[in-house]
């Protein structure tokens, strides 16, 4: 399973929705639920699922799913 | 000079036809002047060094953040907001000084620490927030940094925003003000109707609240719960629609010189939620606060799950309570509407699934319901932001429950007129014209739809002079100053 594949599936149990898909471009405003609430479930989710610790920097530029993929891949690159 | 004198008018037609003979690369220097002139007369001329200082630091910063190491930006970036938290500061000197005579009287000394005092800080709150947004974005590399510093200067002060905002992004502002102006007419038609739509909503509307609301709460202890009830009700409307009307105005003015402010409000009271209030509240103050304070507290406590964010939330509202003003109601309004977002992030999944049990979700019946709901508990936190001290706000809140009881009573028993006498200095003429006036301007989203479909031009002509009018007939100058210049 790639990068984007996990990401989607973590994607799907935090908003709890089988059917949910993701892209690089896809924005909060695309996803039901994605609010500045659950933001936080959302990354904390990412971080348990990869194995990884964004940095403050970090969680604050993300404005698409391309950004975090990005990171994810920046972060597993350095580990 | 404030927007509602005759004084202004004039300023802004000759700083208009300055600015249209201007070449295009000096336009900066023809608003960044007008802009000047227009702080020093509208506050005191010494908060003028205030706003040279924000911007020196900030231009500097930016500057500096950008071109420095990456392992010293953050420090860089810390000393920038540390000179920008210095101007903020002297807003809360006040509070300072009387924190100082506090610890003096306690250990018995009759020290006196001399803490100068500016008799007004009006403008401060607005820039500085803009400024730490700026240095923000530049620092996590969201924005390069102004080069040219008259274009930056101009960014903080433009006059149309600077007493009262909206709060502007740099990313949104700056590249206007590179942009060559070309004269448009239907810009500058739509924004001498923005200017006058928002003077009608200020001098006849908002100003006609007013008058019921300062005479009840500049004496709450006078009046019994009804009256206390209508003017709580007056005072919510008048908060919005004065507010908004300075918007308006704002916006109005910056397009005749081609720039478009960003919208600060999206019918508020017809949120479903406190949280979505405040997705139509204030915008600009509102998204500066989830960007540069919310978000980035709820990141740092993310261990701690949906406990960090309920403490994000509160933090982020004492703070917001506390940037109006360093008293005990606005930071009870801020602790109310923190609590209100609380209580909803712990319930909301229970409610949802109630309202999914009972076959409510979804449908119109909830959705007015929770309009209702969201709109008595903004206004009931208005109580505190509006009462002169907590011991009023606290009579207020202990009267109301006997408002709708004692309303009803006297509409049962009396006639319409002697109802009326329940609100203090409010005769039957007065009542009609502001109802219809505050209804109008609560209904602009249809009024506009209506307008933009509208093509006939003796028609249009007659409703321009019909706004025009009214507000000389029938608005107030009696020089009640915006709600929000005291912030």
């Amino acid at each position: 399973m790639n990068i984007a594949q996990r990401l989607t599936e973590t994607f799907r149990e935090v908003f709890n929705d089988p059917t949910l898909v993701v892209t690089p471009e896809t924005t909060a405003k695309d996803v039901d639920g994605w609010d500045s609430f659950s933001h936080v479930n959302l990354i904390v989710a990412v971080e348990l699922s990869f194995g990884i610790k964004f940095s403050q920097r970090e969680l604050l530029t993300f404005r698409k799913v391309g950004d975090l993929l990005r990171s994810i891949q920046r972060n597993l690159d350095q580990a | 000079m404030t927007f509602v004198s005759p004084a202004f008018v004039l300023f802004v037609a000759i700083t208009w036809l300055v600015h249209g003979v201007l070449p295009s690369r000096f336009r900066w220097a023809g608003l960044l002047g007008a802009s000047l002139i227009f702080y020093a007369t509208a506050a005191e001329p010494q908060l003028l060094v205030v706003l040279a200082w924000v911007t020196t630091v900030t231009y500097l910063g930016g500057l500096r953040i950008s071109a420095c190491d990456p392992r010293v930006r953050g420090r860089i970036y810390v000393a920038s907001l540390v000179g920008v938290f210095f101007a903020l500061g002297l807003k809360y000197l006040p509070l300072v000084h009387d924190a100082v005579a506090l610890l003096a009287r306690a250990l018995g000394r009759s020290v006196s620490i001399p803490i100068p005092q500016l008799a007004s800080t009006i403008g401060i709150s607005y820039f500085t927030l803009q400024a730490i947004a700026y240095l923000t974005d530049v620092y996590l590399d969201m924005l390069p940094p102004e080069r040219h510093f008259g274009r930056l200067a101009l960014s903080l002060a433009f006059f149309p925003k600077i007493l009262q905002g909206p709060i502007e992004r740099g990313g949104d502002l700056l590249p206007q003000l590179e942009t060559t102006y070309h004269f448009d007419y239907e810009k500058t038609r739509s924004g001498l109707v923005l200017f006058t739509w928002g003077l009608f909503k200020k001098t006849v509307a908002a100003d006609q609240l007013g008058v019921t609301v300062d005479v009840v709460y500049g004496n709450v202890h006078a009046y019994s719960g009804a009256t206390l009830l209508i003017a709580t009700y007056a005072y919510a409307f008048q908060i919005y629609l004065d507010f908004a009307a300075y918007t308006d105005m704002a916006r109005g003015i910056a397009r005749l010189f081609g720039i478009e402010l960003t919208r600060n409000f999206d019918r508020p009271y017809a949120a479903t939620s406190v949280a979505e209030f405040w997705r139509r509240w204030h915008l600009s103050f509102s998204r500066w606060l989830l960007d540069y304070l919310f978000r980035p507290l709820q990141i740092r406590w993310r261990g701690w799950r949906q406990h960090g964010t309920a403490a994000a939330i509160l933090a982020t509202f004492l703070l917001s309570g506390l940037w109006h003003g360093a008293t005990w109601g606005f930071l009870v309004w801020g602790a109310l509407h923190g609590c209100y977002q609380v209580s909803a992030l712990y319930t909301r999944g229970y409610f949802n699934r109630l309202q999914r049990r009972i076959g409510l979700a979804g449908t119109q019946g909830l959705a007015v319901l929770q309009v209702l709901v969201t709109f008595h508990l903004v206004a009931f936190a208005w109580i505190f932001f509006r009462a002169a001290n907590l011991r009023d706000a606290l009579h207020v809140v202990g009267n109301l429950p006997t408002g709708p009881v004692e309303l009803v009573h006297r509409m049962l028993t009396a006639n319409a007129h002697s109802s009326l006498g329940l609100v203090p200095g409010l005769n039957r003429q007065d009542a009609v014209i502001g109802s219809v006036a505050v209804v109008l301007a609560l209904w602009e989203r249809h009024l506009r739809r209506w307008w933009a479909s509208t093509h006939s031009l003796p028609l249009r002509w007659m409703g321009y002079g019909a706004l025009f009018l009214s507000i000389f007939v029938l608005g107030r100058f009696g020089g009640r100053k915006f709600i929000y210049f005291d912030f």
